[in-house]
């Protein structure tokens, strides 16, 4: 009984939350344009399958990548590009919410991956990052290098600078900060420490490749901190790509 | 003169009489002669504001979703894999995805020629692996199923790089494939793919590189 009541419920609750989707709003705008062409999928070879002309009401659903799904005003629905939507209007003439281009230089969270060498290993690369001005990042980096001898997880945070952001397709970059590696023995002998404190320092460079889509290349020098009494430094480099949000 | 008078009180009355009728009429305005000297004064309108929020554009450019499927082990058979999968969908072409998946490898041909033989201990017959993907759409279309349907695909390619571990051992490999995804809905997706995890190895004695090629049917979801 008690089961079949919480079903119920959750039933209920499911239902609440399907009905207050339904009920989000969605953005009306008005056709500026003679028309307003409507493709049959979001990408440039679809073909187009309706449109909406001057002075009617097209309704936004949702956006995939730079491709708007919309509603007709009898209710037909295809995909519409940014760049065509962007030259509509709000209902009280005010420009619609939707820039020809993704404002990019006002991002803060990226995520990227690449490949890379570290201390002569493969390198499996992955990290985070958050601008908090226009050229100051702060950066955190999770890698998995592995190799003949080894295999070694590393993780490092720090900060990037760039030196001139408004370069889209090369700025180079310079940072510095901290991290850690474990070492996993695969053959011996066993390293005589596996898990080190390090500092590194690094030199790089960025470069959009689309509007939302970027390369990086890094290249970083290692300090690691050892109980052993001996100097003991290692380099990585790497390439990648990243997006941001 | 008492006449005169009478008359004067009579019309009187019968005015205010008249007046009687006008009693709902407004009253006159009264007319306000402003001080110049005075500063005009400001109407402040008791009128609440309307706050007007412009809808937010939902983006679906996420998925996420699970695979199952077959992986052919180099010299250890064909088993079923299963996985976890999730894409960014960054521009119409290209979209960014990870893997994290696992299978059990069974007998190599050595151990099945020979029933003494144990090449790998139980726990190293996992064949675990994740993957960092870049993929490109180079066929996008539609498919048709009768006269009234069609459907959203797009034919891709991809290639990453990774993790396996087989052999209770981590080795980098390299990952490329094939994949087509059909759109059911505008946020469900079925995909057919077949990849292939390539990493050096010497489990027989010789460095050689072995090629593991799955098949896999996905179930994803865009949000």
């Amino acid at each position: 009984m008690r089961r079949l009541l919480g079903l119920i419920l959750l039933l209920q609750t499911l239902h609440l939350g399907i009905a207050h989707a339904a009920k989000r709003p969605l953005l009306q705008l008005v056709v500026t344009a003679p028309y307003l062409e409507m493709h049959s999928g979001p990408g440039r070879g679809y073909p187009v399958i309706y449109v909406i002309g001057r002075d009617e009401i097209v309704t936004v659903l949702f956006s995939r990548t730079d491709w708007y799904k919309v509603r007709a005003p009898h209710g037909e629905e295809g995909w519409a590009r940014r760049a065509d939507l962007s030259t509509t209007l709000l209902a009280d003439g005010e420009p619609a919410p939707i820039p020809p281009y993704p404002d990019f230089p006002s991002h803060h969270w990226e995520l990227g991956a690449g490949y890379g060498v570290y201390n002569r290993q493969n390198l499996v690369t992955a990290y985070v990052d958050y601008s908090m001005t226009e050229s100051l990042d702060i950066e955190g980096v999770l890698q998995q290098a592995l190799g003949t001898l080894d295999n070694r997880v590393i993780a490092t945070i720090g900060l990037r600078h760039t030196f001139i952001p408004e370069w889209k397709w090369f700025s180079p970059t310079a940072g510095l900060g901290g991290g850690y590696q474990h070492i996993v023995d695969k053959v011996p002998p066993a390293p005589l420490e596996n898990n080190n404190e390090m500092a590194y320092v690094s030199l790089g460079a960025r470069g959009f490749i689309t509007r939302r889509f970027m390369w990086r290349a890094d290249w970083r020098h290692y300090d690691v901190f050892n109980h052993l009494n001996v100097y003991e430094d290692l380099e990585e480099w790497k390439v990648g790509f990243a997006v941001f949000f | 003169m008492e006449s005169r008078l009478c008359s004067i009180l009579l019309a009187a009355a019968l005015l205010s009489g008249c007046s009687w009728f006008h009693r709902g009429d407004k009253h006159p305005q009264q007319v306000v002669v402003e001080d110049p000297g005075a500063e005009p004064t400001i109407v402040e309108p008791q009128v609440n504001r309307r706050e007007v929020k412009t809808p937010k554009i939902k983006a679906k450019d996420f998925e996420l979703g699970v695979y199952m499927g077959a992986l052919s082990i180099q010299d250890f058979g064909t088993n079923p894999v299963y996985g976890v999968r999730a894409a960014y969908h960054v521009t119409e072409d290209f979209f960014l995805e990870g893997f994290l998946a696992r299978s059990k490898a069974g007998q190599s041909s050595l151990e099945e020629t020979f029933p003494a033989i144990t090449v790998l201990s139980n726990s190293g017959r996992h064949f675990t692996y994740y993957d960092l993907d870049v993929g490109y759409n180079i066929l996008p279309g539609e498919v048709f199923l009768g006269r009234g349907r069609a459907f959203n695909t797009a034919l891709y390619v991809i290639v990453g790089i990774g993790d396996v571990k087989f052999a209770d051992q981590d080795q980098f490999a390299l990952n490329f494939g094939v994949g087509t995804r059909i759109l059911v809905t505008d946020w469900l997706a079925v995909h057919l793919d077949v990849r292939d995890h390539v990493f050096e190895d010497n489990l027989f004695g010789v460095d050689e590189n072995v090629h593991n090629i799955e098949g896999t049917l996905s179930l994803t979801t865009f949000f």
